[in-house]
């Protein structure tokens, strides 16, 4: 089974790959991993005004794992938090034509922009919290 | 081997694969777990020239090569149960893999055996795959490649130290479920026990692929 256009785009023209620095304000970091075939994916975004301005990834693995995070970033730049918290694995899935093999692939993704959320999420309560 | 009736004779089963009664064989059921299957407890230390043996003693029995004069459906029962030997036995024979098939097998029972990622490993793969990014990246014949080439060899010999010790870990907790297993105990510490060695088994396995994946990119980019 070969690859779809868009995962080898993806694969050879990787966007937005690179990091920020974790403790800078406004980033929020997520760190995943799939034991089952031991690809890491971190996926960081930078938040301002409860609006995603710019997202970055970095991973180890296959190529629908990079193609998936190369993607989510795509999709996450410009988005609220509450549009991001909607992205689905489903929709990677349809818009990378990934087979049922590399599902894991992008359910990876999915947890991965989850945990930066979160993590976002719990550094501003903190920030939140010191400031009363 | 609890089974209710022979698919050909009806009557009541009491051998194992065969029928006692017409002597036909029968199928092996999708439920089984590949340990039952290979006639083994659910332990993980296995002798391999034992389970060789049983291999060998069932792909007697369910050959398709033997059955080539029987009827269609004894054709088919055959097929299926020489398939299913075949990924019982490569699952079996793998020590590593056996753990994991034991451990899919009894995660049902442990909730949440999932345990938090581990965040400082995936830090340090990420890190190792920049300097490799970069080796890949140098002028083969510059002081620079050279520099990075021993660092990449000296993260080698620590990361397979660690693969190492991780599987000596894993070997140790191999003998608990086992004498585990053997005690048969059913008590409340049994069961704690028990989830114990299947969660910690689960995390050193899930760090060991990490670690092997990342091994195996250092050794193909600078052998």
């Amino acid at each position: 089974m070969a690859y779809s256009d868009k995962v080898v785009d993806h694969f050879n023209n990787p966007r937005n790959m690179g990091s920020f620095k974790k403790d800078e304000e406004g980033v929020g970091t997520g760190m995943v991993g799939a034991p089952e075939c031991g690809d890491v994916m971190k996926l960081q975004i930078k938040v301002q005004n409860d609006t995603i301005v710019d997202a970055k990834f970095k991973t180890f693995g296959c190529g629908s794992a990079i193609a998936s995070s190369s993607l989510a970033t795509e999709w996450l730049k410009g988005k609220t938090i509450e549009e991001a918290q909607k992205i689905k694995n489903t929709d990677i899935v349809q818009e990378l034509n990934l087979p049922p093999v590399k599902i894991h692939c992008s359910v990876l993704a999915e947890d991965a922009i989850k945990a930066a959320l979160a993590d976002y999420q719990k550094k501003a309560d903190g920030v939140l919290a010191d400031a009363k | 081997m609890a089974r209710s009736m022979c698919w050909h004779c009806q009557s009541e089963m009491a051998g194992e694969y065969f029928c006692e009664r017409c002597v036909k064989v029968q199928p092996v059921s999708k439920d089984l777990d590949y340990f039952t299957c290979m006639g083994f407890p659910r332990r993980l230390t296995i002798d391999p020239r034992q389970l060789e043996t049983k291999f060998y003693e069932l792909s007697r029995a369910f050959h398709p090569d033997f059955y080539q004069n029987k009827s269609a459906e004894e054709q088919t029962i055959s097929l299926g149960n020489s398939a299913m030997l075949n990924t019982a036995y490569r699952t079996l024979r793998d020590p590593i893999q056996r753990a994991e098939y034991l451990l899919d097998l009894e995660a049902g029972a442990v909730k949440d055996i999932r345990t938090s990622p581990p965040a400082d490993l995936f830090e340090e793969i990420l890190e190792l795959q920049d300097t490799l990014d970069e080796y890949r990246a140098a002028d083969r014949d510059s002081g620079a490649a050279a520099t990075l080439c021993a660092k990449l060899q000296s993260e080698r010999t620590t990361l397979e130290r660690r693969q190492q010790d991780m599987e000596a870990s894993l070997q140790q907790l191999f003998t608990q479920w086992d004498a585990l297993q053997d005690r048969g105990e059913a008590t409340d510490r049994a069961r704690a026990e028990r989830d114990r060695i299947l969660k910690h088994m689960r995390d050193i396995l899930s760090n060991r692929t990490y670690v092997k994946n990342i091994v195996n990119d250092l050794v193909a980019t600078i052998s």
